[in-house]
């Protein structure tokens, strides 16, 4: 059964309590990302044990570290090899410290997006920022694993074709051109796509109908059930 | 009261430029190891704003991209700015917006995109430039540092403009692109 105008516009799913908890949680990732990069080193091992709390806490509200792992492995992989084969042996500490300050930049955002509903996030930008871009920030976050899904599946599909875009491939700028080709051109029309589905999903619940923020409610109504 | 007709962009382009900030942002997140290869950034922000700018056909397009990718970049945590990420994404699309309407009449597609990247790419040297001053380097190696990444960085946006046109034609050929602005005609 639709949900009636006087709902859309009664609902509240974020208490302003809530809000104020989800700014804080905000400024703390933004402030601990930053000092991810600035501290000095001999400070990252207090930084390390703040962000492990957030680690536990995240973990606890049921987020998956899975992702989290094989993106800090992969990357942690990858410079090790650059490293060997660009500097030589003797900086390889330096590429295992460059990895470790981006793992402890991402632990935040990975906490704050685990820990702090969309709902929040949007409500707390829609006060900074015109509501539709709030939505149109809130709405590319909540879509980036699909988009990450597609340009995994969009690579690997080319590949097979034998596109020349593997890795090393890569290094050489002249493939440059087919890369664009095979994987951003897909890409684009996926992302004009979405763009489009989106924006009709959002037109048909009343989007930009009212001059107020308008949400849908977090629950079924008891009218519903 | 209706708000329908709002000013601004239609939701669907305003969700592409999201879409595409977003996808700058997270492609910018895996590339940004300091291996020597300072100005890649360039690449992609060259690439996508010109993308949006091309396929949305309007001005303000590559602005509202600055705006979201620095968003979205200080909402996640991505980029070594800390808190002058957001200034990281807007500085550049700034630039490129206000030469974007002074070479409006100038020349063709093609060259406007290359200039209007090559703006960008000043700007972003010129944030570098003024974070090196701010730490304490002394000029004459700040300036060396600004002149290095207008060089690397003026290689790759130069080269993700030149990206753009056969991919916006593309998508145009697909008839994916619907804007019916001077820029459409153009393409």
């Amino acid at each position: 059964m639709p949900i009636s105008h006087s709902s859309l516009l009664s609902s509240t799913p974020a208490s302003i309590r809530s809000l104020w908890l989800s700014a804080l949680a905000m400024l703390l990732a933004l402030a601990l990302s930053s000092a991810a990069f600035f501290a000095p080193t001999h400070f990252l091992p207090w930084l390390a044990g703040i962000e492990l709390v957030l680690l536990v806490h995240g973990m606890l509200n049921q987020g998956k570290i899975s992702g989290l792992v094989r993106y800090i492995v992969l990357q942690l992989l990858f410079t090790i090899v650059l490293y060997l084969a660009i500097h030589g042996g003797n900086k390889v500490s330096e590429g295992v410290l460059a990895v470790a300050r981006i793992l402890l930049a991402i632990v935040p955002g990975w906490w704050l997006t685990n820990t702090v509903s969309t709902e929040a996030i949007g409500a707390i930008l829609g006060k900074m920022m015109p509501n539709k871009w709030a939505f149109v920030v809130v709405a590319s976050i909540n879509l980036l694993p699909y988009m990450a899904n597609e340009v995994r599946e969009i690579y690997q599909l080319q590949r097979l074709r034998g596109a020349r875009i593997a890795p090393k491939q890569l290094l050489n700028p002249r493939n440059w051109g087919e890369f664009s080709y095979c994987v951003i051109f897909p890409l684009l029309i996926q992302l004009l796509k979405l763009a489009r589905q989106t924006a009709v999903a959002a037109k048909a619940r009343h989007f930009g109908y009212h001059a107020k923020r308008t949400l849908w409610p977090s629950q079924r109504s008891e009218h519903d059930n | 009261m209706t708000t329908n007709h709002s000013r601004g962009f239609k939701l669907q382009d305003a969700l592409f430029i999201g879409f595409c900030a977003t996808l700058l942002v997270a492609l910018k997140s895996m590339l940004r190891l300091k291996l020597g290869l300072a100005g890649h950034s360039m690449l992609l922000m060259s690439f996508f704003y010109l993308t949006c700018y091309c396929t949305v056909g309007r001005i303000g397009a590559i602005t509202a991209c600055g705006v979201m990718a620095g968003a979205v970049a200080a909402i996640l945590g991505i980029g070594n700015g800390g808190p002058l990420i957001f200034m990281k994404f807007f500085a550049p699309a700034l630039a490129m917006e206000i030469v974007l309407v002074l070479v409006q009449r100038f020349t063709n597609l093609r060259w406007r995109l290359v200039i209007v990247a090559l703006a960008g790419t000043l700007a972003w040297a010129a944030k570098g430039l003024i974070e090196d001053l701010l730490v304490g380097m002394s000029w004459q190696v700040a300036l060396a540092r600004f002149s290095w990444k207008v060089l690397q960085g003026g290689i790759f946006a130069v080269v993700g403009a030149l990206l753009v046109l056969p991919v916006v034609r593309r998508l145009k050929a697909h008839d994916l692109v619907h804007s019916e602005s001077k820029l459409d005609q153009e393409l």
